[in-house]
């Protein structure tokens, strides 16, 4: 298991901010919440003194008639509070759900900018797992948690107002509990929160094993890996399992603290109300109210003190979210520079991913607007690596590219954005209507722009025989589109996106060599009217393009026109050499041939 | 072989029965442990019914005549009580949290297999095979939420069992102190709870609607973040997070509106709690003015009426965990369910094998079926124009579909009667999209290699030279010791090829088959391989599948595969020279 570098988590105190300005923005609706909250409360309290006025009525010997009043202003209550106690809990889930849907959103938005290295270091498994599970458990708490916390704080705190309304002697012996619960809660709060970080980050990995397992296991059959799969699963499901024992074993100490208090405090107001009533200070009602008062704030206060469970697990699960919403998105430059045209200049760039591994050397390449280039090289010499640089993917570690004259950094991410695109060998299909996948390359598109950009990628074909033509759901879930008909859906995207310069990064490979032809045809169509640089393995694909550069131990040792090189002898006409004679009979001239290919 | 596939095929016809059977099989398979938790519900509950009862008690007999022994007395029991309900609530939570991550544990392990079981899963259908783009999510999901929530219902179980005996005890309590006020509380209680269930049913599809919105929601993020590279690559991030938002918001909608309806609920329990209590402590007031109970008895009866909520609220909390239990286990079920891809023999693989294959009628769906042989030791090219039939004769002898007429043989032994984890040993197929896994270099490159003969030296040095792996092992900053990252994803295309390649190399089966092993390479690489591989495997059989000259060239022989048959044999530069068709589908 690779050590991971996980996303970050915000401390406590940030997160704490980032929520209050959040519930900030929503003062009135905040407010109103908390009068409907305190109101179900208070009147809840009227309960125990109209129980103990009951039972001093019949100890005095009163009329059945005097029993009246009382049990009518209780059912009155219990209106009053069923109506504040509902009006509280939808505020608070209008309250909650406003400050959640802003904040998720806010995660996704930033999860989707954050720079690819960071996400290599750290996982897709993290990502995935604050996205989905960090969101699923705020969500639950604020749905039930938040609001049962509410309403159990406000009927313990008003509680502890009643009894001393009632008689501050009683307030006092029924505080007795309250060091044990504090000192308890603390203890809890020090040693469980630990595990409730530990365990979402374990299900992070539980996540990340099974995604491997899942997304590998034909390959896992092929080669009998199955068994070593099933123990990477087993070893991270078992510690799960672990980590949350342990959080039980925690929480079982914590519960017997609880108890003790109750019990503390329950015997502290009967043998005060004992002396009360003996000394004639209070009436055997007024005794029975107190008592009746604090069994009644049992549950609250074990719901409360329990609730921190989920409290806690949420505050963990709101500070991984918040760790995320708080990355700082890519600044924009104050005044955007414009690239000129798709011209692509890159200057003396030396890069490397780890120090004193440099992967490029001072590459220096110029494509002019709208020409083709060819990058071809041996595996590893850093085509991939200087196509990202390009695509802004990676800031190189020295130098500078620029696009149609201006520097990447000056063009902002958004303007980047709207220049260049990369499309590498990895697919994707987005789950839900195929229409809504292409959609997301230009959102304003209409039905026909869709169709005009398939028949481009001459993809039209195969998506009018799916069941539901462009509102056949694709993707996890939907109708399974091949490894070709995916990459195909790639390319169409990038005629939709209409970028002045692409990338092609080995995206024709993946296919298999007989999709692949399928796929260099249509990314040839794709690319028309574009500045492009193409990475390529299959020379023929390179013999297309305007000019062709040869990339070695990341140096451009070698550029020209197909023929050009050929005929300088060079390491381009050596890998010509090797390529053609695989081929036998191809013709020389590669470049005539593949552009008078039929279509 | 057919009928065999006919019973696989017959999927549970209804997913909430299989989920109920798998459920049951769950909480059954933790019996003891769920025994043990439920009995600690029983008497933690039993304990809390109690306390008010304890509280009438002591005013009864302690606080209204002033008896200072009596209190004493009373308080110990009460302590007493305290000590047996909070060791009770410690074993059902221990136990009981046991029962359900072990449980949790055991259904996602069960999962596991299932999805890597080498019969592999049947094509088709919502959870069909992993490798197809798209569906490895669901699955996850399944061995990840579902199994967590199926195991939940052993909570449901075990609160749900807990509440019925708080219940079952108040009403004892309360008949014993006044046969009327319990006949009250007892008749009371049935319309209370039929008047919260009615009011909640409606509620409960809303919120269900509310749960699916969300869902929605959180499967598009993950989606998203999924293909955070294709996003990146087209500058789409910003139109993917408006995607989200959308989602985001209409989850929103659908939890307010949700929102609403369960404070509806909250609030008419209250009331409805409230009300009862009003009731009682009334008719209990005039029970006590007429003498008929004591004063402590019309204490014990109001505290049991307000202790009484609680567990009606569990039992209400603990169905819907079940139900939702319920559904997780359905899927769970579906998934454990499906139909194997291959049903496989007994047949015994031999000791040592010469490799000879041998290849039958094996239908592609079309045409007249393929038939070849290949000798022991020999190199042998297949071309397919059209990818779709590589992918069938692939599939084929992958094992990942059984044939439907036909079949094929490795020195004489019939390979589909083997089982499918021993096919593959004798026969391998090395997939163009074969996957890397998450660890280093080296470990990927083991990873087939059996214990017993671990990989010497000089053949790793020859397997990594062979496939051109040697020269990506070079390039990496820590070489053999590398991480690959999550599915390779560090690496370049060209070195997760090679690597995949030398790990097939590495395996050493007696047949091997090749497909597109070099598309990700450069053309001096792919030449340098075809070399290597012909030379490592001079005395082993190889299949190539694939369209690259310099691949084909060193083939002792080249098959053309046309319309489900073979249309041609040669040798490449023969077939190069005579036939069209090949030469269209090769030198392009």
């Amino acid at each position: 298991m690779s050590v991971r570098e996980l996303l970050p988590t915000a401390s406590p105190r940030a997160a704490r901010r980032e929520l209050w300005a959040l519930a900030r923005a929503h003062r009135g609706l905040a407010l109103l919440t908390v009068v409907a909250l305190v109101g179900a409360a208070a009147i809840g309290l009227v309960v125990p003194p109209l129980l103990g006025r009951l039972i001093d009525i019949v100890i005095d010997g009163g009329d059945s008639g005097e029993l009246t009043a009382p049990a009518v202003l209780l059912a009155a209550a219990a209106l009053a509070q069923g109506l504040l106690t509902g009006a509280g809990g939808a505020l608070t889930a209008r309250l909650g759900e406003t400050i959640l849907a802003v904040l998720r959103e806010r995660v996704v938005e930033r999860a989707l900018s954050i720079p690819v290295a960071q996400l290599e270091r750290a996982g897709t498994g993290d990502l995935l797992s604050r996205v989905s599970g960090d969101v699923a458990v705020v969500s639950q708490a604020v749905t039930l948690v938040f609001p049962a916390i509410a309403r159990a704080g406000l009927t313990v705190g008003l509680t502890v107002v009643g009894l001393v309304v009632l008689d501050w002697r009683l307030a006092l012996a029924a505080l007795l509990a309250a060091p044990i619960q504090v000192l308890g809660l603390r203890w809890y709060l020090r040693s469980v929160v630990p595990i409730y970080r530990r365990e979402r980050e374990v299900q992070g990995e539980r996540t990340q094993q099974l995604l491997d397992t899942v997304s590998g296991a034909a390959t896992s059959r092929a080669f009998g890996l199955g068994d070593a799969r099933e123990e990477h699963v087993r070893a991270s499901s078992q510690e799960a399992v672990d980590v949350a024992m342990l959080g039980v074993a925690k929480v079982k100490r914590f519960l017997h603290a609880l108890n003790g208090a109750e019990l503390l405090g329950l015997s502290a107001v009967l043998v005060t109300g004992f002396a009360l009533v003996d000394a004639d200070a209070i009436t055997v009602g007024t005794a029975t109210a107190g008592a009746l008062y604090f069994h009644r704030a049992f549950d609250p206060i074990g719901e409360l003190l329990m609730f921190f469970d989920d409290l806690q697990e949420a505050t963990t699960a709101l500070a991984r979210l918040i760790g995320v919403a708080s990355i700082d998105p890519p600044a924009e430059p104050e005044r955007p520079a414009i690239a000129g045209d798709g011209s692509v200049a890159v200057d003396a760039v030396h890069h490397g991913y780890v120090d004193g591994h440099p992967v490029l050397h001072g590459v220096d390449l110029r494509i002019g607007d709208g020409e083709r280039v060819a990058l071809i090289g041996t595996t590893g010499a850093g085509k991939t690596t200087l196509a990202k640089l390009i695509a802004g993917i990676h800031p190189p570690t020295r130098g500078d590219v620029r696009i149609g004259g201006a520097r990447l950094e000056d063009l902002g991410p958004a303007g980047a954005r709207r220049t260049v695109n990369l499309v590498t060998q990895e697919v994707h299909v987005f789950a839900g209507r195929l229409a809504d996948d292409l959609r997301l390359a230009r959102p304003d598109a209409d039905d026909d722009a869709l169709w005009a950009a398939l028949e481009r990628v001459d993809a039209d074909g195969w998506v009018r025989s799916l069941p539901d033509g462009l509102q056949t759901i694709v993707g996890e879930g939907g109708h399974r589109l091949t490894p070709t008909q995916s990459q195909h859906l790639a390319l169409a995207r990038l005629v939709l996106r209409d970028p002045p310069v692409v990338l092609l990064d080995e995206a024709t490979a993946e296919a298999g060599s007989a999709g692949a032809r399928l796929l260099e045809d249509a990314a040839e169509r794709a690319l028309a009217g574009r500045t492009a640089l193409v990475v390529a393995h299959r020379l023929t694909q390179a013999a297309a393009a305007d000019r062709i550069v040869v990339l070695d131990a990341g140096r451009v040792v070698e550029q020209g026109a197909h023929d050009e090189l050929l005929a300088r002898g060079g390491s381009y006409a050596r890998l010509w050499g090797a390529w053609s004679a695989s081929r036998i009979s191809a013709p020389a001239d590669g470049r005539r041939r593949a552009s008078s290919r039929p279509r | 072989m057919s009928d065999a596939r006919d019973a696989g095929r017959v999927a549970p016809s209804d997913p909430q029965r299989a989920g109920a059977q798998l459920l049951r099989t769950v909480v059954g398979a933790e019996r003891r442990r769920v025994a043990g938790a439920a009995a600690g519900s029983i008497v933690h509950q039993a304990c809390e019914a109690l306390v008010p009862v304890m509280i009438g008690v002591v005013i009864d007999r302690a606080v209204a005549p002033g008896d200072g022994g009596a209190l004493a007395l009373w308080l110990v029991v009460l302590a007493a009580l305290f000590v047996v309900l909070t060791v009770a609530y410690r074993v059902q939570l221990g136990v009981g949290m046991l029962a359900r991550e072990q449980s949790e544990h055991a259904l996602r392990m069960r999962l596991t297999r299932r999805i890597l079981d080498p019969a592999g899963i049947v094509a088709g259908g919502p959870l069909a095979p992993a490798d197809t783009v798209g569906s490895a999510g669901a699955l996850v999901n399944v061995a990840g939420s579902d199994a967590r929530e199926t195991a939940q219902g052993i909570q449901g179980v075990v609160v749900a069992i807990g509440a019925v005996a708080a219940l079952t005890i108040s009403a004892v309590a309360l008949l014993t102190i006044s046969l009327p006020l319990g006949l009250l509380i007892l008749l009371g209680t049935p319309p209370v709870v039929i008047a919260l269930a009615l009011i909640a049913r409606p509620l409960e599809r809303r919120s269900a609607v509310q749960q699916a919105r969300a869902a929605e929601a959180a499967s598009v993020a993950s989606d998203l973040v999924r293909g955070i590279r294709v996003l990146k690559g087209i500058g789409a991030e910003p139109a993917a997070a408006a995607r989200y938002r959308r989602a985001s918001q209409t989850a929103k909608r659908a939890t307010l509106r949700a929102a609403v309806s369960d404070n509806v609920l909250e609030g008419a329990n209250v009331v409805i709690g409230g009300a009862f209590l009003a009731l009682v402590a009334y008719v209990g007031g005039r029970l006590a003015l007429d003498g008929s109970i004591t004063i402590g008895d019309l204490v014990a009866a109001v505290g049991l009426t307000q202790f009484l909520l609680g567990p009606l609220q569990r039992i209400g909390w603990a169905l819907g965990l079940l139900a939702q239990a319920r559904g997780s286990a359905g899927r769970a079920a579906t998934v454990l369910a499906v139909p194997p891809a291959v049903h496989g023999g007994t047949a015994a693989l031999p000791a040592t094998a010469a490799g000879a294959l041998s290849v039958r009628g094996l239908s592609l769906g079309h045409g007249n079926g393929v038939s070849f042989e290949a000798a022991a030791g020999e190199q042998l090219g297949i071309v397919a124009p059209d990818p779709s039939d590589a992918a069938r004769l692939l599939d084929l002898l992958a094992r990942r579909r059984d044939p439907d007429a036909g079949g094929f043989a490795v020195d004489g032994i019939d390979v589909p009667a083997l089982p499918v984890a021993d096919a593959h040993r004798l026969l391998l197929v090395a997939d163009h999209h074969a996957d890397l896994f998450e660890g280093s270099v080296e470990q990927n490159l083991t990873a087939a290699v059996s214990n017993e003969d671990r990989l010497s030296a000089a053949r790793r040095r020859a397997v990594l030279a062979a496939s051109g792996a040697d020269e990506a092992v070079a390039a990496l900053p820590d070489g053999a010791a590398t991480t690959v990252g999550e599915r390779g994803a560090r690496l370049s295309g060209g070195q997760r090829q090679r690597i995949a390649l030398a790990r097939a190399l590495a395996a050493d089966p007696p047949v091997l088959v090749l497909h597109d092993p070099t598309t990700a390479v450069d053309a001096a690489t792919e030449a340098r391989i075809a070399d290597g591989v012909t030379a490592l495997r001079h005395d082993r059989t190889t299949i190539v599948v694939a369209t690259s000259p310099a691949l084909l060239a060193t083939c002792e022989r080249v098959l053309l595969l046309e319309d489900g048959r073979i249309a041609e044999v040669g040798r490449h530069e023969e077939l190069a020279d005579a036939s069209p068709r090949y030469r269209e589908a090769v030198l392009r």
